[in-house]
């Protein structure tokens, strides 16, 4: 597809913006896991979702 | 047959969730097999040290035979076999053979190779970073998806989960051998199929660049694999009575809480993936190269140097953990493992949107060495964390003696401004067979 010396600065095709969007879905659901992790560090078993 | 490169995408990050989520559905159950067969705790961390060993040897042989035979019949074998082996492992009674089976099935992680070496042949260069990080963000996702779906789903009743799995990854075997295609273009393919051979291995084994980029996917992949294994019982030990302070009590408590601050580490260096894939596109687009030494004039410059902060940014992140640690927070040493996971997402997102760059016609050759010697810090890492007096300098220790090297190594091979890949080792014995 490409060689070393032919990489062009080229505009974005149109799956680029759904990537883009897939790939923000994946970091909000990072981020909440961590949110999540760090909520119990303070609050333990009684941090959301509750007593396990 | 028509087809489209988001579909190609999409078949090659389905087979590897897939596989990822068979690569480590051992470990998902592996309490249940140590309670069936009254594994001790040497035997059970035998079990769970065999998923990587297959890796590297594994990972190099599945790079050249994705340039020699084409990524879709590789992807259809390493699926088939390890589904076949899943689902023979779902009727085994006897431990030893069932060791072996699981073994075999954790061949499963060599699939990644084939993965970045298909969407390199349909990506162009000015999208492979978002591309590749898309493909394998998502499916190392499938490891942390396994952990915690794969009990709820089947409780302890593993034999069940190992064949649904078998099954379900000969159905996506079939899938990918009837719709994926190598490459975009016949000439493409043949280009790549002509250089898989001893030389052209060699040649890239040889090559600074290759090994500075190995070394900083064992700077980033290699300690993800490493910290996966490593935290649960990081947080158990070096945590004890913070944990305990905070109500979790007995070994099923212990693990839930040191299981939940672990994951912090596994998902963010997963999911934020494609997003170093994207900010190295963007790298590219801005024409960006903030860092000294690293070259700025090559096609791909701004990629090195959006590398090059990611690894000194891990160094950082490994600081911190100690820092966190010898200060005794919990919160802290949370906050810094969503800094060092994140970190180390950049680190293997911008490895793998160079990787297929600097070595166009050789990709499943590059990308086996680089994706597959790297896994080797799996096994090193977690063996200087345990080694010390305190368990919180472990991360200090690799960082200064190992990582600090690394980067180092890595600043001084990307200096070049002309063709960084025609530098190595026995350059002049490659030269004269060019001439």
């Amino acid at each position: 597809m490409h060689t070393a010396s032919s990489v062009e600065q080229t505009a974005p095709q149109p799956w680029y913006k759904y990537g883009v969007g897939f790939l923000i879905l994946e970091m909000a659901a990072a981020i909440t896991v961590s949110i999540y992790s760090l909520y119990m560090t303070f609050h333990g078993i009684g941090g959301f979702p509750g007593k396990h | 047959m028509a087809t489209h490169k988001v579909e190609q995408l999409i078949i090659a990050t389905v087979g590897f969730f897939w596989c990822f989520l068979m690569w480590f559905s051992t470990a998902a159950f592996s309490p249940s097999i140590a309670a069936h067969y009254h594994l001790g705790i040497k035997a059970l961390g035998l079990l769970a040290s065999s998923a990587i060993w297959m890796a590297p040897i594994g990972r190099i042989l599945a790079g050249w035979a994705a340039d020699r035979f084409g990524a879709p019949r590789t992807f259809a074998c390493i699926l088939a076999g390890c589904g076949l082996m899943s689902i023979a492992s779902a009727f085994t009674t006897d431990y030893n053979l069932l060791f072996a089976e699981r073994v075999l099935v954790a061949v499963a992680g060599v699939s990644f190779v084939v993965g970045i070496q298909h969407v390199a042949q349909w990506f162009d260069a000015f999208e492979i970073g978002t591309a590749e990080g898309l493909y394998a963000g998502t499916g190392n996702a499938g490891a942390g998806v396994g952990a915690l779906l794969l009990p709820r789903l089947f409780a302890t009743d593993y034999h069940t989960a190992f064949l649904w799995l078998g099954v379900v990854a000969l159905v996506i075997a079939a899938w990918y051998l009837l719709r994926g295609r190598a490459a975009q273009s016949e000439g493409q393919r043949v280009l790549v199929r002509r250089q898989a051979n001893l030389r052209t291995t060699l040649f890239v084994w040889s090559r600074y660049i290759a090994i500075a980029l190995m070394l900083a996917y064992a700077m980033s992949f290699g300690l993800e694999i490493a910290l996966n294994a490593w935290l649960p019982g990081y947080f158990t030990r070096g945590f004890h009575e913070a944990i305990l302070a905070l109500g979790f009590h007995g070994v099923a408590g212990l693990q839930i809480a040191a299981g939940t601050f672990a994951a912090v580490c596994s998902f963010n260096a997963s999911l934020f993936r494609p997003f170093s894939g994207f900010m190295s596109d963007l790298f590219q687009r801005n024409n960006w190269t903030p860092l000294p030494f690293i070259a700025r004039r090559l096609p791909y410059a701004p990629r090195l140097h959006w590398l090059g902060l990611s690894l000194m940014l891990i160094v950082l992140a490994m600081g911190g953990l100690t820092v966190a640690g010898l200060a005794g927070s919990l919160s802290l040493s949370v906050t810094a493992l969503m800094g060092l996971g994140i970190f180390v997402s950049f680190g293997t997102g911008g490895t793998f949107a160079l990787v297929p760059l600097l070595f166009p016609d050789r990709p499943g050759t590059a990308a086996g060495f680089i994706g597959g010697v790297s896994t080797i810090g799996g096994i090193i890492y977690p063996l200087i964390f345990a080694g010390g007096a305190d368990i919180h300098t472990g991360y200090a220790r690799v960082a200064l003696f190992m990582f600090l090297p690394f980067v180092a190594f890595y600043f001084w091979a990307a200096r070049y401004e002309r063709a960084p890949e025609e530098h190595g080792f026995a350059a002049a014995v490659f030269a004269a067979e060019e001439a």
